[in-house]
């Protein structure tokens, strides 16, 4: 192919998928229509966790006048928000339970935009921008998680960082070392210390606000240029104006869930779900407390790293992973059918995972603990 | 240079212990039968300042004490009846009222039925606040002095009683908000509509 | 307590109850006999421009101070709940004071309607006079009041409210509001000649609540031709398009009044910081003090395992068979301290091989101990985890050296030991850990 062929192939391809002649308050606004059906819920999921991640923006940076980021001092600074500022039991617990929601929302959009061939051409880009999205939220999940260095963010952070190293048994030659490098890489030492600390924190507040801020403009400005995609292979009930009547009904979304996080951040700790013990701050010279888990967003690949050999489960991610990422090309033809099935059993595997992932250990290895 | 003075501590301190009337420790039983009832995994921190327990030598065990909090240690040791006040360094509220109510004597012959320790503690008393009474966390494995831990279900109705008003507040003003931008996003698509229709007739 | 004079008790408990039977049975009577009664006796085709701004300011005045009255009365405990914000308070006094104004002013235009203009005098009764002057004393005195004894949103729940729930419940006692000052009495008793004269005066259209404006769109009657159709349905659009607008800006400022009550004064709170009391500032730089030692002595630990080639772990003496004593190996992991079996000291990694949890330091009945994290059993004297636990690789036996009291060597583990010892030499000996080779 010569170089003026390609640039012109790629010219096209760019334009059919950021029309941006359509950057205009007549297209996005004014124009822009929302398919009435039996999944249309599905189109609210998106906007949901748009709205979670504002609170967090918000909650984060009040939070972020108070946090300390250093071993001797970070636990304390986020008792001295429980404790004594004012609202600051309330914001901090705001930020927590809304992580959670937050996760749940984009893992749900995440499906539900799969079963609904949301994916499909035009909107490859999208849909890529959304799998990067959703590495960033687990990202932030997971760098969060250390920050107030109690003796489950430590810990559990520990064994996250030694799951890539464990890699290295299954690399060959000297390609073994390298896991360990990475993980002493992103640690910024040979154990979690206070460099790994520092790292988080300039990851969590810094990078990964900026990458999502990025990748999020990318992500709407796909979705306002192209539309919703259609959803159902069949002609839906009727179309809805996106403005105001859609617009209005997913603020009214955004109210109902901003209740509901506010009655649960004021009324239940998120703490008191979990034994006491594993709040208490990090101890290096004392004894690790039992029940050390990671947040329940990652049980999908604890309890089978739990359960199966670990090669197996790090290679069920990376095809896992690979398959996200090319998931506009190699379901290109498949129908919305078939892809809502797949998108239920994937579904089906999470759910269990997260909610019956403990019976499930038990279920294998026999036994009570 | 910190050795040696840590070592004559060391000295002292097995001294102090072999000579006080009773070997100091700490009652594993107690945790034992917590976990076990109320199967949740909890810590020396329960009932003592630290979490491995009173011996060793952290902050809340009885190796970093100084000479004032050594004193008060050995005035709550020898609280063998109840109703004296409890105030020894190495345990945290919640283990120092378990003394002053029942009396060291007493607690001691409790350590062959942690039970029935539960009926013997002050029905009423709420250490941290947090509306569940200190004997039903000590049974259910909640820790007594921590207002953030505790039954998930109890806590939230309790909190919810006390954040009416708060939680009235807000939802009026979620809802008012709402009602509002619903309006006004309303008479704006109004007022564009009209103003297209108006330059149609105009036309 | 004083007695409570007769006249006072004429005043809030005959009239009260004159006042409600007269209302009750006034409402009733006039009900059955002549419903088409219950009437505003509108007078908007009289005269309208003066209607319009006194009947609005004055309408939205008194229903929304009603509205305030009637919580408070009713829900006193909800209410004084509110006003222990300070903000909310000050606000609601403002607010009432201002409305309040706001009335009066509509009730004096209203009245000076009436007196001026030559076609109402034909409908005007004296009573309507009557009502329209008590009124305006009534609403002179709320604002007196207001202003000679301010915060009467919070202190009144606790005076008033049991004041009418005792009438209610024919509890009735005179003395919650007896001594109260007269222009606050005045007022009261205004109330009750105001529930008195209800039922016989055109207050009683108060009854009819026409809450369907609320909900239905504006009524425009139009001629039925198809050019003025167009021309009433972007009218109608126009209406509807400002009734949008009033709606929503009412909405927003309702949710940012609100908001700003409840945020504002938390959010200055939470900027400004914590002033706390000395007790609680003693803790919390204690707590801090603590944490802070603990940071620096695990900097000290660092310090000391670049500098020493050996680190004192315990006195021999203090090492026990079945119970380990933590220790921090050269690596800054855990490690813990035994006595073996064959006499000589043991020391061997805390740190899980599987995924780096500390070990558990209490030795089994096998000789075992156990990894919490993913239940892993080690074996002490071999390091070898079980078959099928998490881990695979052992535990490392660390490098250990005895020393006397005199600083003489007496053994090292990798030397080579016999068999058998001498436990009175031991006894005198401490046990170090010694720094591994590579890493010197």
């Amino acid at each position: 192919m010569k170089l003026a062929e390609l640039i012109q192939t790629s010219r096209e391809y760019l334009s059919e998928r950021l029309p941006l002649k359509h950057l205009d308050f007549q297209h996005m606004v004014e124009k822009k229509e929302v398919p009435v059906h039996r999944l249309s819920w599905g189109y609210y999921t998106g906007g949901l966790a748009l709205f979670f991640f504002l609170v967090q923006v918000v909650t984060g940076l009040l939070l972020l006048f108070y946090y300390q980021p250093t071993v001797s001092d970070a636990h304390a600074s986020v008792e001295y928000i429980t404790d004594h500022v004012t609202g600051g039991a309330l914001i901090r617990n705001l930020h927590a339970w809304t992580s959670s929601a937050m996760i749940l929302a984009v893992l749900v959009h995440l499906l539900m935009t799969f079963a609904m061939k949301a994916f499909a051409r035009p909107r490859e880009l999208t849909w890529l921008s959304g799998v990067a999205l959703l590495g960033i939220t687990f990202a932030f999940g997971f760098t969060g998680y250390l920050l107030p260095w109690h003796q489950i963010a430590v810990n559990a952070t520990k064994i996250g960082m030694q799951t890539i190293e464990a890699l290295g048994d299954f690399l060959p030659g000297s390609m073994s070392e390298w896991p360990r490098l990475i993980r002493e890489t992103i640690q910024g030492e040979a154990s979690v210390g206070q460099a790994t600390l520092s790292r988080f924190y300039a990851l969590h507040v810094i990078v990964l606000p900026f990458s999502i801020a990025a990748m999020l403009g990318l992500h709407l400005l796909g979705i306002q240029l192209h539309g919703m995609s259609p959803g159902i292979d069949e002609e839906p009930r009727k179309q809805e104006r996106f403005f105001p009547v859609f617009l209005i009904k997913d603020l009214s979304v955004w109210g109902v869930a901003f209740m509901v996080l506010f009655v649960l951040a004021l009324c239940l700790p998120f703490e008191a779900l979990y034994a006491y013990p594993l709040f208490a701050p990090f101890d290096p010279k004392s004894s690790t407390p039992e029940g050390i888990k990671p947040e329940w967003y990652f049980y999908f690949v604890y309890y089978p790293l739990e359960i199966l050999p670990f090669w197996l489960v790090m290679l069920g991610q990376a095809v896992a992973g690979a398959v996200l990422l090319v998931t506009p090309w190699i379901f290109r033809g498949t129908s919305r059918k078939s892809l809502r099935l797949l998108a239920w059993g994937a579904a089906g595997y999470l759910l269990a995972m997260t909610l019956f992932g403990e019976q499930i250990y038990h279920l294998f290895k026999g036994g009570t603990l | 240079m910190k050795h040696p003075f840590r070592y004559r501590w060391g000295i002292f301190l097995t001294l102090l212990l072999w000579t006080s009337t009773m070997r100091l420790r700490a009652y594993p039983e107690f945790r034992e039968f917590i976990v076990k009832h109320s199967q949740k995994p909890v810590n020396c921190a329960f009932c003592h300042q630290h979490s491995d327990g009173p011996e060793g030598m952290a902050a809340g065990q009885i190796g970093a004490l100084n000479a004032d909090q050594l004193q008060r240690l050995a005035r709550a040791r020898s609280a063998f009846e109840p109703g004296q006040a409890v105030d020894s360094p190495v345990l945290n509220p919640f283990g120092n009222s378990i003394i002053q109510r029942v009396g060291k004597k007493k607690f001691l012959e409790l350590r062959l039925h942690p039970s029935e320790l539960a009926p013997l503690l002050d029905p009423a008393s709420d250490l941290d606040q947090d509306g569940i009474p200190d004997v039903k966390e000590y049974l259910e494995g909640t820790h007594p002095v921590n207002p953030n831990d505790g039954n998930p279900r109890m806590l939230f109705w309790v909190n919810l009683k006390r954040n009416l008003l708060p939680l009235a507040m807000t939802f009026s003003a979620t809802v008012a908000g709402l009602f509002g931008l619903f309006h006004l996003l309303r008479g704006f698509d109004r007022a564009a509509r009209l103003s297209i229709t108006k330059e149609i007739t105009t036309e | 307590m004083m007695p409570v004079p007769f006249i006072d008790q004429f005043l809030f408990v005959g009239l009260p109850y004159l006042a409600i039977v007269t209302f009750v049975v006034g409402c009733v009577w006039r009900w059955s006999t002549n419903r088409f009664s219950y009437s505003s006796l509108s007078s908007q085709f009289l005269e309208h421009r003066q209607l319009y701004w006194g009947s609005v300011s004055w309408h939205i005045g008194i229903l929304l101070v009603l509205a305030g009255h009637l919580v408070a009365l009713i829900f006193p405990g909800l209410w004084s709940g509110l006003m222990s914000v300070k903000a909310v308070l000050l606000t609601v006094e403002t607010v009432g004071a201002a409305l309040g104004c706001v009335s009066l002013a509509g009730l004096v235009t209203l009245l000076y309607r009436r007196i001026t203009s030559n076609r109402l005098q034909a409908v005007t009764t004296p009573l309507d006079i009557l009502v329209v002057a008590l009124l305006i004393g009534q609403v002179l005195l709320g604002v007196t009041t207001a202003i000679l004894f301010p915060y009467g949103a919070y202190w009144a729940p606790g005076t008033v409210s049991p004041y009418l729930w005792g009438l209610l419940t024919l509890q009735p006692d005179a003395t919650c509001v007896a001594f109260f000052p007269a222009v606050f009495k005045l007022h009261l008793v205004g109330a009750w000649l105001l529930v008195l004269l209800f039922p016989l005066t055109r207050l009683v259209h108060i009854v009819l609540l026409p809450w369907q404006y609320f909900f239905r769109p504006p009524q425009q009657v139009v001629w039925y031709a198809p050019r003025q159709g167009k021309q009433a349905h972007a009218l109608s659009q126009q209406l509807e398009t400002r009734r949008d607008f009033a709606k929503g800006v009412a909405g927003i400022s309702v949710a940012g009044g609100l908001l700003s009550l409840g945020v504002f004064e938390n959010l200055v709170r939470y900027f400004q910081g914590h002033r706390p009391d000395p007790k609680v500032e003693t803790d919390l730089l204690e707590k801090k003090m603590v944490r802070l030692k603990q940071a620096a002595e695990t900097r000290e630990l660092e310090l000391e395992r670049q500098r020493n080639e050996i680190i004192l772990v315990a006195k021999y003496a203090e090492l026990q068979a079945n119970k380990g004593k933590y220790l921090t190996d050269y690596s800054m992991a855990p490690a813990l301290a035994f006595k073996g079996p064959d006499g000589w000291p043991l020391v061997i990694s805390a740190k899980c091989t599987h995924l780096g949890c500390t070990v558990g330091s209490e030795m089994n009945g096998q000789g075992k101990i156990l990894c919490p994290c993913h239940i892993s059993y080690f074996d002490v004297k071999t390091g070898q985890p079980d078959a099928g636990a998490p881990a695979k690789a052992p535990l490392r036996h660390l490098e250990w050296v005895l020393i006397d009291a005199q600083g003489k060597e007496i053994a090292r583990k990798s030397s080579g030991l016999p068999a058998t010892n001498n436990p009175a030499l031991l006894a005198q000996c401490s046990v170090y850990i010694v720094k591994p080779k590579e890493t010197r």
